[in-house]
């Protein structure tokens, strides 16, 4: 498949390139949830003093992913709900919270590649993976038919590639190789904006034998990063097994988990948006206090703030006091307050439009400010085609949108709706200003869960055949 | 602005739920979102939108249509005034009537069926007509089919096909040969069969064999429908509203393009004989004719009525192109536009069902 539809919106307040290496705070506030997990098995006691690296919490959903403690400190668990606050926090030497015997266990059991899996899972590197077709967290043990590294973040504004990797080359080639000795003979395809670049030059001599990678070469645009979208412009099939997908952080943590053996805890999060003062880059732990971030950085009294990019990231409520796991960016945007007069018919040279409508569209690109208004009624569709121009994934989105009015769930499934990478750009073009996004997500949601009861459903009927069989030979035999 | 909200603000408790004036509650608020954008923010992802929105499509609609309609009025008169007052008045209240009764929104797709559909009637048409083939056009046409976004045809044609279809003899005579004079007619108010003297547009002078000159068409100083007689406006405006991607180029060219190689095709195949000699002279003369650019540019692009698809467009304009010349050559009609569009707008569907059709059984292999 060949790239298709796309589109970079440019907002203000880009992250500058630096890393600004945040306070260490007094206390942590460690989210039992983010994105894709749910940290639900506790595995500390209220009051006990764990240092860094101790797995506070897991997963048992997710292949029972750790949640760490980044620091050294005291636990509270019922101080604040859904979180785990350490108080006290310093920062002492961390060491990995992996028991010998266990380890032990795991190398007669599995061999040397289980033990380098064990690792990864439990010094927090595993988080960093992602499987390319759903975006779930893959099997540890599982076998993949190939593996993609991307360097990019194309959504406004989450961690760039280039900034993680500064100074880190070596750490990147290191962890490239760790990640080949995991494999067989799967293929590691590195997406990079050019491959005949200097950086990706040097990185190829570093790896040469070590590591089988190929470089694929991607135009800057959102969301062509996806990993759904890069897998299906490699060809790879969900019937040919899991892909796994991380990013450049990921291949760091591989390499620090794998080399020093150390767990993985602090991460690079850009903070941007027109909200911001200062847009950059911080270097945080999990838990790191959002007032603290609040008070640095964000000016805008009437902000909203988004855990995430601006286009697929989620607001950040107010009781969530930490930065989760998982987070890959902050972006803060004014919430609309002003109603503007006879906005529909002003020339518009201030705004960035997909159409052509406004006269800045004769302009040089630009960064709009943007705010959450709508800027819009909700209308029936008019049929004018952008949400199709737009989608990455080549879908119809005007399409499954009528067949959903229409509740028409089996077309909606034939126009593969399956296939929706949930970029929002459809939503974000929309003139009508119909939430397209939101629809399909909960489409897609409503078609996995008929086919799972219907899964469900025939397991049952099987079931119930076999009890049958069973009590009509018993009953033969007893006729017998 | 600050005044005009707080008047609004202060109104607003009577047509809300419980208000006095509830069931007034669409008109109230088209007329405040026509002064100030909607309050709305977005509740999740994605937090920002584009700033276009269907008020803006319209009024870029409304906008590129604003010269073809002062060449109206500077070949007609000031009578053309007072159509578009009346297509406004006549539609809106069929629109408001049920908005109300739907309890929905006022939809501003109207607004440019109000604009467009003077554009396409007689300048001599009297007022009650004008008035009668709106609220057709709107009630049939668009509200019987759940408004604008749900209708198949377009409501200003269907208005007028109706009233070709209802009226053809005042039809017939309300054709007024354009103001040659300097001030145009702008200081003069044409009324229906009294001192107009009845013009008989180009394209039934050609039925008779009498092709008039291609620099008058371009201008526009023939007899014709009130917007389509002035090429060069049209092909200006329209271009406007191509580049504002409004419109879709696939259209106008796929349409264009059909009509001048069909035509091309049958003067050289020998099947139709014109006064002028040559190829390209007819050929162009047609081209300029009667309301097929207008066709073209403002009402075959109609995003609603059209195909979806960009392969339906393409299949789209050909049909409305190649039905227009078959009309106006081989039937006793001289202009074809209106129903080769009303044709298009019955098999745009399908035209789409098919391309769909084709796109799902590929996707299917998809992954």
């Amino acid at each position: 498949m060949k790239f298709k539809g796309g589109y970079n919106i440019l907002l203000k307040g880009r992250p500058a390139s630096t890393v600004k290496a945040m306070p260490e705070p007094k206390s942590l506030y460690l989210p039992l949830y983010s994105e894709r997990f749910n940290f639900t098995d506790i595995r500390v006691k209220d009051g006990q003093k764990v240092t860094g690296g101790d797995i506070l919490a897991t997963d048992p959903d997710n292949h029972t992913v750790p949640l760490l403690s980044p620091r050294s400190g005291t636990v509270h668990l019922k101080a604040i709900e859904n979180h785990i606050v350490l108080e006290d926090v310093a920062h002492l030497k961390e060491h990995a919270d992996i028991a010998l015997k266990e380890l032990q266990h795991v190398e007669h059991q599995m061999g040397a590649a289980g033990i380098k899996r064990y690792k990864l899972l439990s010094l927090g590197a595993w988080q960093f993976f992602y499987d390319a077709f759903t975006g779930v967290l893959p099997d540890p043990l599982g076998k993949p038919q190939a593996v993609i590294v991307s360097t990019l973040s194309l959504e406004p504004f989450l961690t760039r590639g280039d900034i993680q990797l500064h100074k880190r080359l070596l750490n990147f080639t290191r962890g490239l190789e760790h990640l080949q000795s995991l494999l067989e003979y799967q293929p590691i395809y590195m997406v990079m904006p050019d491959i005949s670049s200097e950086f990706a030059n040097l990185i190829r001599n570093q790896i040469r034998g070590y590591a089988l990678v190929k470089m694929l070469e991607i135009p800057l645009k959102y969301p062509y990063d996806h990993f759904a979208i890069l897998a299906r412009r490699l060809n790879l099939k969900p019937k040919g097994g899991p892909v796994w997908a991380i990013r450049t952080e990921g291949v760091l943590a591989v390499d620090r988990a794998l080399t020093l053996t150390k767990p993985c805890t602090v991460r690079i999060v850009p903070i941007g948006g027109i909200g911001v003062n200062m847009p950059t880059h911080m270097k945080v732990m999990p838990g790191y206090p959002i007032k603290k971030i609040k008070e640095n950085y964000i000016f805008e009294p009437a902000a909203r703030i988004i855990n995430g990019g601006v286009l697929t990231g989620r607001i950040l409520e107010d009781d969530t006091l930490g930065v989760d796991t998982e987070c890959r960016g902050i972006t803060v945007i004014k919430e609309l307050e002003e109603r503007e007069f006879l906005g529909f018919i002003r020339p518009g040279w201030s705004r960035h439009s997909y159409s052509n409508c406004y006269l800045s569209s004769m302009r040089k690109k630009f960064e709009e400010k943007y705010t959450t208004g709508e800027r819009g009624e909700l209308r029936p569709c008019i049929s004018c085609n952008f949400c199709e121009e737009v989608c990455p994934a080549g879908i119809m989105p005007y399409l499954i949108h009528k067949y959903l009015y229409a509740d028409l769930i089996e077309e909606v499934e034939q126009a593969r709706v399956d296939l929706c990478v949930e970029c929002g750009l459809c939503s974000y073009v929309c003139p009508s200003k119909i939430d397209l996004r939101t629809q399909f997500i909960e489409a897609k949601s409503l078609i996995a869960k008929e086919k799972e009861e219907i899964r469900q459903e025939q397991l049952r009927q099987e079931e119930l055949q076999k009890q049958q069989e069973e009590a009509r030979k018993l009953s033969e035999e007893k006729a017998e | 602005m600050k005044w005009l909200l707080k008047i609004i603000d202060a109104a607003r408790p009577t047509f809300e739920q419980g208000g006095k004036l509830q069931i007034f509650h669409p008109v109230f608020e088209a007329l405040e979102h026509v002064f100030f954008a909607p309050s709305a923010r977005t509740i999740r992802a994605p937090h920002i939108r584009d700033p276009l929105d269907v008020k803006r499509v319209m009024s870029m609609v409304i906008i590129s249509a604003i010269p073809c309609a002062l060449a109206a009025l500077y070949f007609f008169g000031l009578r053309f005034i007072a159509m578009i007052v009346v297509t406004y008045a006549a539609g809106l209240a069929v629109e408001a009537t049920f908005s109300i009764v739907r309890k929905e929104s006022i939809n501003e797709g109207f607004f440019v069926t109000g604009i467009l559909f003077p554009l396409i009637l007689p300048p001599n048409l009297p007022l009650w007509m004008v008035a009668l083939g709106v609220a057709f056009g709107v009630f049939i046409g668009k509200e019987l089919f759940g408004g604008t976004g749900r209708n198949i045809f377009n409501p200003a044609l269907v208005g007028r096909c109706f009233l070709s279809l209802a009226y053809p003899k005042t039809m017939a005579a309300s054709w007024v040969e354009a103001s040659h004079e300097l001030t145009g007619g702008l200081v003069t108010w044409i009324s229906p069969s009294l001192d107009a003297v009845s013009g008989a547009t180009p394209l039934a002078l050609a039925k008779q064999g009498e092709m008039g000159s291609i620099a008058h068409q371009l201008m526009g100083s023939v007899s014709g429908s009130a917007g389509e007689t002035s090429a060069i406006l049209i092909i200006l405006a329209g271009s406007f509203l191509l580049l504002t991607r409004v419109a879709s180029w696939r259209t106008v060219v796929s349409m264009l393009g059909s009509f001048v190689i069909l035509t091309a095709a049958l003067i050289i195949g020998g099947a139709v004989d014109y006064p002028i000699s040559g190829v390209l002279g007819p050929v162009v003369w047609h081209l300029f004719a009667g309301g097929l650019l207008f066709g073209a540019f403002y009402m075959a692009t109609d995003p609603v009525t059209s195909p979806t698809t960009n392969a339906g467009k393409w299949l789209y304009g050909i049909t409305i192109g190649s039905t227009t010349v078959l009309i106006r050559n081989f039937t006793g009609y001289v202009e074809g536009v209106t129903f080769a569009i009303l044709l298009g707008n019955i098999v745009a569907p399908i035209l789409d069902e098919i391309v769909v059709g084709i796109r799902i059984r590929r996707l299917r292999n998809e992954g």
